[in-house]
C-alpha cells in the first residue's frame, strides 16, 4: 500500500495536480476575456493529445489531424446552425465526433490494411488535408449548401451557436468548465489508457510491428481503432474551437495548422500526455503574447525555441524536466 | 498540330517546374531519410540570392543564378553542420526542426531586406507556332531541368562519391566499416540538394513574385513529386514529374487549375496505398521479376 | 564532451523556460502601465481613462505583410498629427499594435483582447475579407467599433463595422461601360478562387450583362497558385476583348509577369485590386501590367493637391518604404473620420460614437479629397480616378468619378443600417 501512494507520488503527477487546482480556481482570479482564451488553449490541448495518442503511444503518424479538426468543426457547424435549436447542439457535437470516427476508421483501413505505413501514413494524410483545404476554399458559391447552410469557401462558416446544457446555455465561464472537464476527462482516458491491456498492444505496436504480428496482436485493426479514436478527438477538439471563435475555416485545416500540433507533442514531450498538456498551453499562450506584443520577431523566436528544445532535449522539454525533477527532487531513480 | 504542341508545351511546362521543385527535396529524402519541410524557404533563398546579385550587383543572370545556388548549398551545409547533423538518426524529429528553421528563414528574410525584392524580367520573350504564343523561357527550364537531371544521375553514377554516396545510403553501417565517412557523405548531399533548391528559386525567380512565402508555393508540388517518386530519388523524380505533369496538365487545361491540383493530391494518395514504394519501388520490382 | 553538452543542455532548458515567463510577464506588465494623466481636464470628452486608445490589428508577419506594413504606416502617421495637434479635442491618442500574422485564429484573439482586456475605444484592421468575418461576430457580441480599412467585394451591413475601403459599386459600375465602349465586347474573367475574386467576379458578370456584353469565358484559380501557362492559353483560346484579372495575394500576382512574357501583347485588363493595392507595376519590370485599368481613390503618382501633400508626408515619415497605396490612404482617413466622431459625440462610448458617425462626417483635404461617411450603408463616398498603366509602366489618370456613393446595400437591398443592422454580409445573389 505504501509502495503504491509512493509510485504515484512523482514529479508529473504534483505538477499536474497543481495544475488541477489552478484550473479549477482560475475563473477567480481572472477576467472573462483570459477566461475565454484558455478555454481555446485547452480545446488545442486536446487536438494535441490525440496526436499523443496516435503517434506517441502507437506511433502512427499523422500530418492530417488538423483537417479532421476542421472537418468536425464544419459538421457540427452545419448541423447546428440547420437544426437551430440550443437544445440540439450537444447532440449536434456528438455526431459530428462519430462521423468523423466513422471517417478516421475508413480512411486508417484503407491504409493500414493496405499495408501503409510510418512515414507514408504521414504523407497520406498531409494529402489528404491538403486536397480537403484546397476544396472548402473554394466553396464560396450559392451551389455549396448543406443541409441548407452555406460552406462560404475560403471565409469559412461564421455565427455557429454555442453549446447549451440542461436548457442553459454555455457562457464565458461555463465553457471555460466545459472544455476544462473535456480536456481532463481526455487526459485521464489517455494516461490511464497506458496500463491497460490495450495501452500494451499499442507499445507493441510502436516499437516493433511485425513482431507484435507474431505476438498474436491484429496489427492493422488495432491501428484501426486508435487512429479512428483519434480523429474522433480532434473533432472534439474543432467542435470546442469553432463553439469558441463561432467560426471555421479552410484556413484551420491547413498544413501549419497540422504541423503545429505535431510540433507541440515533440517538442513537450511525445510518449507523455502531462508534458503535451503543459507544452500545449504554453505554446498558445506565448504565441498568442508575442502576436500581441506587435513585433515581428514573433515565428523567429518561436522557430528557435523549437529548434532548441529538440537539439538539446531530445526526448522534450518536459518530460525530461520530470525525470530529472524525480532524480534530484524526490530522489528517484 | 498546334494542338498537339500546346499539349506539349503545358505538358513540358508542368513537367519541369515538379522536377526543379522536387529534385532537392527528393535527394535529400532519399539518401537521408530527412523529410526537409523548409525546402520551399531554400528555393526563396536561391531566388533572393539571384535578384540581388543580378538586379543591385548587376551581375549577369546566368551567373546570379549559379551564385545564388552555391549561396544557398552554402547556407544549406551550415545549417546542417550546425543543425541537422544531431538529427540524422531521428528523422521525424527532423520533420519539427526543419519546420521552425523554414519559419526563421523567412520571417528572418522579412525583417533584413524587407517584404519583396526586385528581380529581373523573365529573359527570351516569345516564340509563335499558328496563331499562339508561347512563352520561350519556360521551354529553356524544360532543358535546364533535363540537364540538371543529368548531370546529377551522372554524379550518384557515375562517380566514386556517387558509389560512396549509395552505399551510405543503402547501408549506413557497412559502408562506415569499409572507411566510408557517412557523415561527410550526409554532409555533401544536403549541400546538393540545397544547392539544387536555391537553383529551382534561381531559375523561376524572373517568373514570380520575390517574397519571403513564395517557399510556400513550391512545397506542395515538392512533396507529392517525391511521394509518388518514391525511394530513389533521381528515377523517381523523373518518372512521377513526368506521370504527375501530364495529370496536372491535362486536369488544369481541362477544368482549371482547381482540378489540376486536387487531381496530384489524389494521386498522390492512390499511389501510396497501391504501391508506397511509388514509381521507382515499381520499377524495382519489374526489374526483380525479369530477372 | 559529455560536461559540456551537460551544460549546453541545461542551458537550452533554462533558455526555454525564461523565455516563456518572459513572454508572460512582458504582456502582463504592459497591461499595467500607468494611464496617462492631466491631459484629459483640458478636454470636454468623456472617457475612462483618459486617453484615446486606438487598436490597431493588421499583418506584420506572413502572407499579408506586404501590405500591413503600408496601413501601419499610415495610421501612425494620422495619429501622430492628431497628438501634435493636442489630441482629440485636447484629449490624447494611444496607439496598441498587435500583429495578427495573416492567422485568422490569432485575429480573433487578438480582437477580444484588444476589446475586453485592453479595452481599445476602437479597432482598426483586418486585411482579407476572411480575417474580417472572422471577426466581424465579436464585434457585434461586444458593441464595439471596427474600422475596415481596405478595398473588398462589399456588401456588409453591420451596426458595429465601418468600412472605409472601395467596394464594387465604386470600382467595377463605373470601370465596366468605359472599358467596353472603348475595347469591345467580349470579356474574359480570371479571378482568385475565394470569397473575395467570386463576388467580385459576379460584379463584373452583372455589369458586363447590363452593357451588353458577353463573358467567354471564367477561371477561378485556388490561392497559392503561381503556375499559370494552363490559364494563360485558355485566355488566348477565348480571344477576348478585355481581361478581368482579380489576382489575390503576392503569389497569384505572378500571372503578369507570365503573363506579359507569353508573348500576347496589348490586351486591356481590368481589376479592383492590382496597382492601386500592391504596387505591382513597380514590382513589375514593365510590360506585365500594360494596359491594365483600375479605378481607386488614391495612388503614389496622382496629382491632385491633397493626395500630393499625403505622398509628401508619408514619403517624409518613412522614407524607406517602397509605395503608399489605396488601403494606406484608406486607412489615413479610418482614423480621421473615427477622430471627427469622437470630437462631435464628445465621447468615447460605442453607441454615441457610431450614431456621430452615421450623422454622415465630411472630411476635407484627405488623401482622396473629399470624403463623406455614409451613414445608411456605414461606407464611405469618395472622389476616384480612372488609372490605366501604360507599357513603361507609367500610370495615366484617364477619367474621374466625383463623388461616388457606396449605396448599393442601400438602393438595391433597401437596408438602412441606422434603423436596423442586419449584421451580415450581402452578396449579389441575394438580389435574386
Amino acid at each position: 500500500m505504501k509502495d503504491k501512494s509512493k509510485a504515484l507520488l512523482t514529479s508529473e503527477n504534483i505538477i499536474f495536480v497543481v495544475l488541477l487546482l489552478l484550473g479549477l480556481v482560475l475563473p477567480t482570479f481572472t477576467n472573462a476575456y483570459r477566461l475565454s482564451q484558455y478555454s481555446y488553449y485547452y480545446s488545442m490541448t486536446i487536438l494535441a493529445l490525440s496526436i499523443t495518442l496516435v503517434w506517441g503511444y502507437a506511433g502512427i503518424f499523422s500530418f492530417g489531424q488538423a483537417a479532421f479538426m476542421g472537418l468536425g468543426a464544419y459538421i457540427y457547424g452545419i448541423l447546428s446552425i440547420a437544426a437551430g435549436r440550443d437544445g440540439f447542439n450537444i447532440f449536434a457535437l456528438l455526431i459530428a465526433v462519430v462521423i468523423m470516427m466513422a471517417l478516421g476508421a475508413a480512411l486508417a483501413y484503407f491504409m493500414f490494411y493496405g499495408g501503409v505505413n510510418d512515414v507514408f501514413v504521414g504523407l497520406i494524410t498531409m494529402c489528404f488535408g491538403i486536397a480537403l483545404q484546397t476544396f472548402m476554399g473554394q466553396t464560396a458559391g450559392e451551389e455549396w449548401q448543406v443541409l441548407g447552410v452555406r460552406l462560404g469557401g475560403y471565409n469559412g462558416l461564421t455565427g455557429i451557436p454555442k453549446i447549451s446544457l440542461f436548457g442553459f446555455k454555455l457562457g464565458d465561464v461555463a465553457f471555460y468548465f466545459f472544455t476544462f472537464i473535456i480536456l481532463i476527462l481526455v487526459y485521464a482516458a489517455i494516461r490511464y489508457s497506458k496500463i491497460t491491456n490495450a495501452g500494451y498492444s499499442l507499445t507493441a505496436i510502436r516499437e516493433n510491428r511485425s513482431r507484435s504480428e507474431l505476438f498474436g496482436f491484429d496489427v492493422p485493426k488495432i491501428q484501426v481503432i486508435v487512429f479512428a479514436i483519434s480523429t474522433g478527438l480532434a473533432a472534439l477538439a474543432g467542435v470546442l474551437y469553432s463553439v469558441w471563435g463561432s467560426y471555421i475555416a479552410p484556413d484551420n485545416l491547413s498544413m501549419t495548422q497540422s504541423t503545429i500540433p505535431v510540433v507541440i507533442v515533440a517538442s513537450g514531450g511525445r510518449k507523455n500526455p502531462t508534458a503535451t498538456v503543459l507544452f500545449a498551453i504554453l505554446y498558445y499562450f506565448l504565441s498568442g503574447k508575442l502576436a500581441a506584443s506587435g513585433s515581428s520577431l514573433n515565428y523567429i523566436i518561436l522557430g528557435a525555441i523549437l529548434i532548441v528544445v529538440l537539439l538539446f532535449i531530445p526526448e522534450g522539454l518536459f518530460s525530461t524536466l520530470f525525470s530529472k525533477m524525480d532524480k534530484y527532487i524526490l530522489r528517484r531513480a | 498540330m498546334i494542338l498537339v504542341f500546346r499539349h506539349l508545351y503545358l505538358f513540358l511546362d508542368s513537367f519541369s517546374f515538379l522536377l526543379l521543385s522536387a529534385l532537392g527535396l527528393s535527394i535529400i529524402y532519399g539518401m537521408m531519410g530527412i523529410i526537409n519541410q523548409a525546402h520551399g524557404e531554400f528555393i526563396m533563398l536561391g531566388a533572393y540570392f539571384t535578384s540581388l546579385l543580378s538586379v543591385a550587383l548587376h551581375i549577369p543572370f546566368i551567373i546570379s543564378i549559379f551564385l545564388g545556388a552555391i549561396l544557398t548549398g552554402f547556407l544549406g551545409l551550415l545549417l546542417d553542420r550546425t543543425i541537422i547533423c544531431r538529427l540524422y538518426s531521428r528523422p521525424l524529429d527532423s520533420i519539427v526542426v526543419t519546420w521552425g528553421i523554414s519559419l526563421i528563414l523567412s520571417q528572418g528574410i522579412r525583417i533584413i531586406l524587407g517584404n519583396s525584392v526586385e528581380s529581373i524580367s523573365t529573359p527570351l520573350g516569345s516564340f509563335t507556332i499558328g496563331n499562339e504564343k508561347f512563352s520561350t523561357y519556360r521551354m529553356v527550364l524544360v532543358a535546364v531541368a533535363v540537364i540538371t537531371l543529368m548531370v546529377v544521375y551522372y554524379i550518384f553514377n557515375h562517380t566514386e562519391f556517387g558509389l560512396k554516396a549509395r552505399a551510405t545510403m543503402q547501408r549506413s553501417d557497412i559502408a562506415k566499416s569499409l572507411g566510408v565517412n557517412t557523415d561527410k557523405m550526409y554532409a555533401a548531399t544536403f549541400f546538393i540538394g540545397s544547392f539544387l533548391a536555391g537553383l529551382t528559386g534561381g531559375l523561376y525567380s524572373p517568373t514570380m513574385m520575390v517574397v519571403p512565402t513564395m517557399g510556400t508555393s513550391f512545397n506542395m508540388q515538392a512533396f507529392v513529386t517525391v511521394i509518388v517518386g518514391g525511394s530513389n530519388p533521381i528515377l523517381g523524380s523523373f518518372l512521377s514529374s513526368a506521370l504527375l505533369g501530364i495529370v496536372n496538365s491535362e486536369l488544369s487545361g481541362w477544368a482549371g487549375s482547381f482540378a489540376g491540383q486536387i487531381g496530384l493530391l489524389i494521386m498522390a494518395i492512390i499511389f501510396i496505398r497501391i504501391c508506397p514504394l511509388g514509381v521507382s519501388g515499381l520499377v524495382d520490382r519489374l526489374k526483380a521479376v525479369r530477372r | 564532451m559529455k560536461k559540456l553538452s551537460k551544460r549546453l543542455f541545461a542551458a537550452a532548458m533554462m533558455t526555454t523556460l525564461v523565455s516563456f515567463s518572459v513572454a508572460g510577464c512582458g504582456g502582463a506588465s504592459s497591461d499595467d502601465l500607468p494611464k496617462v494623466q492631466g491631459a484629459t481636464r483640458d478636454s470636454s470628452i468623456q472617457d475612462a481613462d483618459g486617453v484615446i486608445k486606438i487598436g490597431i490589428m493588421e499583418d506584420l508577419t506572413g502572407e499579408c505583410a506586404l501590405l500591413g506594413v503600408q496601413k501601419v504606416h499610415a495610421y501612425q502617421k494620422a495619429i501622430d498629427e492628431i497628438n501634435e495637434a493636442g489630441g482629440i479635442d485636447g484629449m490624447p491618442v494611444e496607439i496598441d499594435l498587435v500583429d495578427a500574422c495573416s492567422d485568422n485564429t490569432k485575429y480573433q484573439e487578438l480582437s477580444r483582447k484588444l476589446i475586453l482586456e485592453d479595452k481599445c475605444d476602437v479597432v482598426m484592421g483586418c486585411a482579407t475579407s476572411a480575417s474580417r468575418e472572422a471577426v466581424r461576430p465579436i464585434f457585434e457580441d461586444n458593441n464595439a467599433i471596427l474600422f475596415y480599412n481596405n478595398q473588398y467585394e462589399g456588401g456588409v451591413a453591420s451596426h458595429n463595422v465601418f468600412c472605409t475601403g472601395l467596394v464594387p459599386e465604386q470600382q467595377v459600375v463605373p470601370l465596366v461601360p468605359t472599358m467596353m465602349e472603348t475595347y469591345g465586347k467580349k470579356v474574359y474573367i480570371l479571378a482568385a478562387d475565394y470569397n473575395f475574386g467570386q463576388i467580385t467576379a459576379l460584379w463584373f458578370e452583372q455589369e458586363v450583362e447590363n452593357n451588353g456584353g458577353e463573358i467567354v469565358g471564367t477561371e477561378f484559380v485556388p490561392m497559392g497558385t503561381t503556375q499559370f501557362s494552363s490559364t494563360i492559353t485558355k485566355i488566348q483560346d477565348a480571344a477576348p476583348d478585355i481581361l478581368v484579372v482579380l489576382a489575390a495575394g503576392s503569389s497569384q500576382t505572378t500571372f503578369f509577369e507570365q503573363w506579359s512574357t507569353s508573348g500576347i501583347k496589348g490586351l486591356p485588363m481590368m481589376t479592383t485590386v492590382n496597382i492601386a493595392q500592391m504596387y505591382e507595376h513597380l514590382q513589375f519590370d514593365p510590360p506585365a501590367l500594360a494596359n491594365m485599368h483600375v479605378v481607386a481613390n488614391y495612388v503614389m503618382e496622382l496629382e491632385t493637391e491633397d493626395a500630393k501633400a499625403f505622398t509628401e508626408k508619408m514619403k517624409n515619415a518613412f522614407p524607406d518604404d517602397a509605395y503608399f497605396g489605396m488601403e494606406a490612404a484608406a486607412s489615413y482617413e479610418g482614423i480621421n473620420l473615427y477622430a471627427k466622431a469622437v470630437e462631435n459625440a464628445k465621447t468615447t462610448e460605442t453607441e454615441a460614437v457610431i450614431a456621430a458617425l452615421e450623422e454622415g462626417i465630411t472630411l476635407e483635404h484627405m488623401p482622396s479629397g473629399t470624403i463623406t461617411m455614409n451613414g445608411d450603408t456605414h461606407h464611405v463616398t469618395k472622389d476616384l480616378v480612372m488609372i490605366r498603366c501604360d507599357e513603361t509602366h507609367e500610370l495615366h489618370f484617364d477619367a474621374n468619378y466625383s463623388q461616388v456613393a457606396p449605396d448599393w446595400i442601400s438602393k438595391t437591398l433597401g437596408i438602412n443600417i441606422k434603423e436596423s443592422a442586419p449584421n451580415k454580409q450581402y452578396t449579389p445573389l441575394d438580389t435574386n
